[in-house]
C-alpha cells in the first residue's frame, strides 16, 4: 500500500468521498443518456453503432437511386433512430477516451490506498482501464465487423459500473468504518 | 476529416448551445398534412449521380444519402408531403418540416429545432413573417423570405432567415428532382 486511506488526514477522505459521490451522479446520469440514446440490449446498441441500414447505404451509394415505401405512424415520424456514424464516433472516441484515461487513473489511485492485497489491487486497476478499452472497442467492432460485438460495448459498460461500485464501496467503508 | 476536425474544434471553442424543440414533429405534420390520415415514408436511396445532381442545383446533398419524404394521403389519395431538412451553422442545426401540396407547391414550412442560442434570433424572423413568402412557391422557384423580412429584423434574426431559406431551396430541390421517382 502506497498510503492508507484508513489513516489519512481528514480532508483527503473528505476529498475522496466528495469525489466518489459526484462520480457516482455523473455515472447515473450516464446511464440515463446511455438508456436515452443507445439502449441496454445488444439489439438496440447495434442498432446505434452498427452499418446496417442507412449507414450500409451511405458507405456503397447504389448505382441507380433506390425507392421505398413503408406506412408509418403519426409517432413515428416524430422520432429520431439516434445513429452514430463513423464520423461521430471518430469525435465520440476523441473526446471520451482521455476522459475516461483521468477518471480510471484517479480511481486507481484511491485503490492503492486501499487495505487490499496487491493482486487484489492490480486486478480492480486492470477493471478500472480495461471497461473503457472494452466500451470503445465493441464499438468499433460493432461497426466494422458484425452488429454481434455490441456485446462488447455493453461488458464495457457493466464493467466501469462494477469497477466504480467496488471502489466506492471498498474506499467509503474502509474510510469511514473500519480503520484498524 | 478536416470538416470533422474542425467542426470538432469549433463546437470546443464556440460551445454550441443545446437543442430545444420549436413545433413539436407530430404538430408540423399536423398543420403541413391537413386532412392525412395514413402516412408512408417514401426513402430515396440516392446513387452517385443523383447526388451529384443535387449538388450541382443547389449546393447539398443529404450527407447519408438517403432523402426520406413523408406521404400524407386520405382514402388512398396522397394529400401532399413533407420533408425535414438540417441546416447546420457555427452556432448549431435548425431543423425546418418543409410541406408540399398534392401539386407540389409549398404548402408551409415550420422551424421545428433550433439551439438555445439561435431560438430568439429564428423567433423574430418568424414574427417578421418569414414563413409567409414560401407558401405556395412551386419548387422550382428560389425561396426569398430573408430579402423580404431583413429590413424589420436584426443582423442575426436575418442570417438565419438567410439559413431558413437555404433550407427550404434544398428541400423544394429534392422535391422536384426526385419526389416522383420510382
Amino acid at each position: 500500500m502506497l498510503y492508507d486511506l484508513r489513516h489519512s488526514d481528514l480532508r483527503v477522505r473528505w476529498l475522496v468521498t466528495l469525489l466518489l459521490a459526484t462520480l457516482g451522479t455523473s455515472y447515473l446520469f450516464g446511464a440515463w443518456m446511455v438508456g436515452l440514446y443507445a439502449g441496454f440490449s445488444t439489439t438496440k446498441v447495434a442498432e446505434t453503432y452498427g452499418a446496417a441500414g442507412e449507414a450500409m447505404m451511405m458507405q456503397m451509394p447504389p448505382e441507380t437511386t433506390m425507392v421505398t415505401e413503408r406506412p408509418v405512424s403519426m409517432a413515428e415520424m416524430g422520432e429520431e433512430q439516434h445513429h452514430v456514424d463513423i464520423n461521430l464516433l471518430v469525435q465520440d472516441t476523441h473526446v471520451h477516451m482521455p476522459m475516461y484515461a483521468v477518471i480510471a487513473a484517479v480511481l486507481s489511485v484511491i485503490v492503492l490506498g486501499l487495505a487490499v492485497s496487491r493482486g487484489v489491487g492490480l486486478a480492480i486497476i486492470a477493471l478500472l482501464f480495461a471497461a473503457p478499452w472494452l466500451d470503445f472497442a465493441g464499438m468499433w467492432l460493432t461497426k466494422l465487423v458484425a452488429p454481434g460485438f455490441a456485446i462488447v460495448t455493453l461488458a464495457g459498460g457493466w464493467a466501469m459500473a462494477l469497477g466504480y461500485t467496488i471502489v466506492a464501496a471498498l474506499a467509503t467503508y474502509q474510510m469511514w468504518w473500519r480503520k484498524t | 476529416m478536416k470538416s470533422l476536425l474542425i467542426g470538432a474544434v469549433a463546437a470546443a471553442l464556440l460551445h454550441i448551445t443545446p437543442t430545444v424543440i420549436l413545433v413539436k414533429r407530430q404538430d408540423a405534420v399536423a398543420h403541413l398534412l391537413p386532412g392525412a390520415d395514413q402516412f408512408a415514408a417514401r426513402e430515396l436511396h440516392l446513387s452517385s449521380a443523383d447526388s451529384k445532381q443535387l449538388h450541382d442545383a443547389v449546393g447539398w446533398e443529404p450527407p447519408d444519402g438517403v432523402v426520406t419524404f413523408y406521404v400524407g394521403k386520405h382514402q388512398d389519395r396522397v394529400t401532399g408531403a413533407l420533408i425535414f431538412m438540417r441546416v447546420d451553422c457555427q452556432h448549431g442545426p435548425l431543423e425546418l418540416a418543409i410541406g408540399f401540396g398534392p401539386q407540389g407547391t409549398i404548402r408551409g414550412v415550420e422551424v421545428t429545432k433550433a439551439t438555445v442560442e439561435m431560438k430568439p434570433w429564428v423567433l423574430e424572423a418568424l414574427r417578421a413573417g418569414l414563413t409567409d413568402s414560401y407558401r405556395g412557391l412551386t419548387n422550382d422557384q428560389a425561396p426569398a423570405g430573408a430579402a423580404k423580412v431583413k429590413p424589420q429584423i436584426g443582423a442575426m434574426p436575418g442570417y438565419m432567415a438567410e439559413l431558413i431559406d437555404k433550407g427550404v431551396m434544398h428541400g423544394a430541390a429534392a422535391y422536384r428532382l426526385f419526389f416522383n421517382r420510382g
